[in-house]
């Protein structure tokens, strides 16, 4: 049996495993960008208030392994408070608030550094405050960060295989149980290694190119 | 009388006293250098002339509007703007690297005369001879080529008053030379110019003005003249220095 064989006989479980890995990944990319966004944005305007503890929260959070995290958010916590919770939703929780403090870090960090002296040209010049942060600080950012975020949003992809460890149906899992029924893991493990190629190759060619370009361009003199 | 002016103006970076009570005015069309060592405070006051480091104490007045220091605290920003009435360049350009030098020239330029801002940009490229080089990005451009589009965005302004921090310090020879030529054009132009350098050959040859800073005060200021007969131990101290480096 061919990889294309499989694909064609298992096409609806790997569509479903499909299915439930995109919707996990919309749901962090969508928190972590929005959320993480904002909460960078809170923490370079409010460093104390917000910066210092969102800065110790990523700290401790980048100290804890991934699947420890996830495993102590399913099992102890749901049992501490006597709850059942759905692992898909245990899963877009956790991952969903790696991303959000991963992006968050970006931003802030992004911010942080912003060469200070394109505000004074953009001052000195007479641009309005509008033009600064639209013509300048906006553009300047967008292309320091774009490259980061979008190589986070691939590794958040890669980590959503961890949710198979909980039970979630996402794509590795139907694998898996596709694997245990006719055990051919060279062809659909191989299968599955495409899938994640096609989709994240491009992502962090782009990603790459950008960097190149924009790193680059930064950097006045 | 027109004239930008900074009167007992005070600054420290924290208990670094930087300024110790400088006066200095620059009057439209005269050309002003500031000449002293490193660390003696120029690019400070420079800075708070132009109002974007603010003093600590003084008074800094833009013909007839007066800043006063320091600011009540729940103002950070002065107001009225005075930018780009009073304009700079500095010693580090600031062009911004996401735009070509065009853009970089245009985009404040349409804030003050959007009809005839191109045509004015054609002018300058032909004054700093910069057609050749005007799409490129500042990381494309040499020094001598971002230091003319540096130029040419204050000049396009039409500023009243502009203030350069050694403008040339990244340059060779012939292209401070081309430079500091040009500087000539701004002086018949009525714009005030206030001028940071160590080319005390053309200070002497294009100022009004020359103004000796030491340790955060203005020791000796005067024509030209006074940098061939300095009075203050201090500036001749300097001024053989100089001579001696050549």
């Amino acid at each position: 049996m061919s990889v294309f064989d499989i694909l064609v006989k298992y096409y609806p479980a790997f569509l479903g495993g499909l299915w439930v890995t995109l919707q996990l990944s919309m749901i962090i990319w969508a928190s972590g960008l929005l959320l993480g966004g904002a909460l960078g944005i809170a923490g370079w305007r409010s460093p104390i208030s917000v910066g210092i503890p969102s800065r110790i929260t990523s700290f401790i959070l980048g100290g804890i392994p991934l699947l420890v995290f996830l495993f102590w958010l399913h099992y102890p916590v749901q049992a501490m408070f006597n709850v059942v919770i759905d692992p898909f939703y245990t899963a877009a929780f956790t991952l969903g608030i790696i991303n959000i403090f991963g992006v968050a870090d970006i931003v802030r960090g992004a911010l942080d550094d912003f060469p200070r002296q394109y505000l004074l040209a953009a001052k000195v010049t007479g641009l309005t405050n509008k033009q600064t942060i639209f013509r300048i600080q906006l553009p300047l950012i967008m292309r320091q960060i774009t490259p980061s975020l979008l190589m986070l949003q691939v590794t958040m992809l890669h980590t959503t295989l961890f949710a198979s460890l909980i039970s979630v149906e996402e794509i590795f899992r139907v694998a898996q149980r596709i694997n245990a029924q006719i055990y051919r893991p060279v062809e659909i493990y191989t299968a599955l290694g495409l899938f994640f190629l096609a989709v994240c190759l491009p992502v962090n060619a782009i990603a790459l190119t950008l960097r190149d370009k924009f790193t680059r361009n930064l950097s006045e003199q | 009388m027109a004239s930008l002016s900074a009167t007992n103006i005070h600054k420290s970076f924290g208990e670094k006293k930087v300024l110790r009570g400088v006066d200095l005015a620059v009057e439209p069309g005269k050309i002003t250098c500031l000449i002293g060592p490193s660390g003696s405070g120029k690019t400070t006051l420079l800075r708070a002339m132009a109002l974007v480091d603010l003093p600590d104490k003084g008074t800094v007045k833009v013909d007839e509007t007066t800043y006063n220091f320091p600011l009540p605290p729940e103002v950070v920003e002065v107001s009225p703007a005075p930018w780009p009435k009073v304009t700079a360049v500095f010693q580090s350009l600031f062009l911004w690297p996401h735009m070509s030098l065009r853009e970089n020239i245009l985009l404040p330029a349409t804030n003050v005369n959007a009809e005839n801002a191109e045509k004015d940009l054609a002018g300058l490229c032909k004054v700093f001879e910069m057609e050749e080089f005007i799409d490129r990005y500042p990381n494309e451009a040499s020094g001598g080529q971002k230091q003319r589009a540096a130029l040419a965005r204050a000049l396009i302004l039409n500023p009243q008053y502009i203030l350069l921090d050694e403008i040339t310090s990244a340059l060779d020879i012939e292209q401070t030379a081309r430079i500091l030529t040009k500087l000539g054009h701004l002086k018949e132009r009525g714009i005030g110019v206030l001028l940071i350098t160590h080319h005390l050959g053309f200070a002497k040859a294009m100022a009004d003005q020359i103004v000796f800073m030491a340790d955060g005060m203005v020791v000796e200021s005067g024509g030209p003249p006074i940098l061939q007969n300095p009075e203050t131990e201090r500036m001749k101290a300097f001024l053989h220095m100089v001579e001696a480096v050549g």
